[in-house]
């Protein structure tokens, strides 16, 4: 019985694996935590071996009075000095790491503001411009990319477990996180702090790049909207228009310039869907528009559950033609 | 008779109220360090130029010094105040006036030692980030 939970618990720890992970880290800053982490879980355990076999040393083995002097000597040299040697010895492990996080040109910089329950997203280039998008993030690998966080409403907090710590969003205040990611790949992002009933449906994507694939998706990034190619998307960008959609989300190069909620320049090559929750098939984008209140509990954006199947369909192409 | 045994017990009462001041002194100068140091850098990070910041590390570096000199001064005065190492007496119950005395030593010693190591942690980042980070 023991063994079979002994077993099962190392089926526990096989989801530790994966894209969400603190435990496989594809950036420096993760690495540099998960680090800490074995540092820190190593000495606890080495800690508590050592006071085990002074347990057993002196109930077991040794069970007489100990000399005045020992007792004196265990006081001071356990209590005082060896913590505070071991506690330098930490710090002076752990400061140094927080360095490179703050590094003074991050090169590329990226304002993230969260919303209930989704995320902007701005990258600003070296001539102060913007190119606006929402619930994904992208990031060259080999370098230093700077997060500009702060939020709307409540408290939130930013974390991508793959690529490095975890930061509070406060509505605001800008707070700062950088990333130097080495690993091309998808990661999953997540906030991290309560903030409201769709808290656990605010997710994302992030999608690490080597720099020359990271520079031709942000120039494609920061061109207008593609016009819809088929006559159904044609139709679908008329029921877009009917529905009233361009009073909350944008889509440049078209009259929609709403701010409300999430840019849909480039949905279509988004990896998902309503910030992380649906994977970004036409029927995942006819599900959430048609049932978002139930997908998303108490957002913002009503379910559009009127719209006919044919007329769906149509929005569906048009919106999946926004690559 | 009685006025000397009076005038004694104001005096030594006048030390003891001293002492009992003195204990508070190197958690005073831990605090007063932590504050003004973090205080002077979150204001110089957010103002200063270029050069400022290796001005700030000497100022705090100097602004160290001086607080853990101040501490081991007090941490002295304490730990002959304390007596241990003569009576080999940790512990001073016993309620008379020479223990009332020698536990405040004790106390002001323990204090200035917790303050020392308080001093030099918070110390720490200025040696091993040096950057406003």
């Amino acid at each position: 019985m023991r063994l079979m939970l002994i077993c099962l618990s190392f089926l526990a720890l096989s989801a530790c694996e994966g894209r969400q992970s603190v435990l496989s880290p594809a950036g420096r800053d993760a690495q540099d935590v998960l680090s800490l982490i074995w540092v820190m879980f190593g000495g606890a355990v080495l800690l508590w071996l050592l006071l085990a076999a002074i347990f057993v040393y002196v109930t077991r083995v040794e069970p007489r009075e100990m000399p005045r002097r020992w007792g004196e000597m265990l006081i001071v040299g356990g209590g005082v000095i060896f913590p505070v040697i071991l506690l330098g010895a930490l710090l002076t492990y752990s400061l140094p790491m927080m360095k490179p996080q703050r590094e003074a040109d991050p090169g590329l910089k990226v304002h993230i503001t969260a919303e209930q329950w989704w995320w902007r997203v701005d990258y600003e280039l070296p001539d102060g411009s913007r190119v606006t998008s929402a619930n994904e993030l992208r990031l060259p690998t080999g370098r230093r990319t700077g997060l500009v966080l702060n939020a709307h409403k409540v408290i939130h907090a930013f974390w991508v477990p793959a690529l490095g710590g975890k930061v509070d969003m406060i509505p605001g205040r800008e707070t700062y996180l950088s990333f130097f990611p080495e690993e091309p790949g998808v990661y999953r992002g997540q906030c991290a702090e309560f903030c409201g009933a769709s808290h656990a449906l605010m997710a994302f994507e992030t999608v690490v790049m080597t720099p020359e694939d990271f520079a031709e998706w942000l120039t494609a990034e920061a061109e207008a909207a593609t016009a819809p190619a088929s006559g159904e998307a044609v139709r679908g960008a008329q029921v877009f228009t009917r529905e009233g959609c361009g009073a909350c989300h944008s889509v440049r190069g078209t009259p929609a310039v709403g701010q409300v909620g999430p840019d849909l320049t480039h949905v279509g090559s988004r990896k998902s869907i309503g910030a992380g929750i649906l994977n970004g098939s036409e029927e995942d984008f006819a599900q959430f528009i048609a049932h978002t209140e139930s997908l998303k509990p108490e957002v913002a954006m009503p379910s559009y559950n009127h719209i006919a199947p044919e007329d769906l369909r149509a929005l569906v192409a048009y919106l999946k033609g926004l690559t | 008779m009685s006025d000397i045994r009076d005038e004694q017990d104001a005096h030594e009462f006048r030390a003891e109220a001293l002492s009992l001041w003195r204990i508070t002194f190197s958690p005073l100068i831990w605090a007063v360090y932590f504050t003004v140091s973090y205080g002077t850098a979150a204001v110089v990070c957010a103002k200063g130029g270029a050069g400022a910041v290796a001005l700030l590390r000497l100022g705090i570096g100097i602004g160290t010094l001086i607080a853990l000199a101040l501490i081991l001064w007090l941490a002295w005065g304490a730990w002959r105040q304390w007596d241990m190492p003569r009576d080999r007496e940790w512990e001073n119950d016993a309620g008379t006036s020479e223990d009332r005395h020698q536990f405040l030593g004790h106390a002001a010693f323990l204090l200035a030692v917790i303050s020392f190591i308080g001093v030099v942690y918070v110390s720490l980042p200025v040696l091993l980030i040096g950057s406003c980070g």
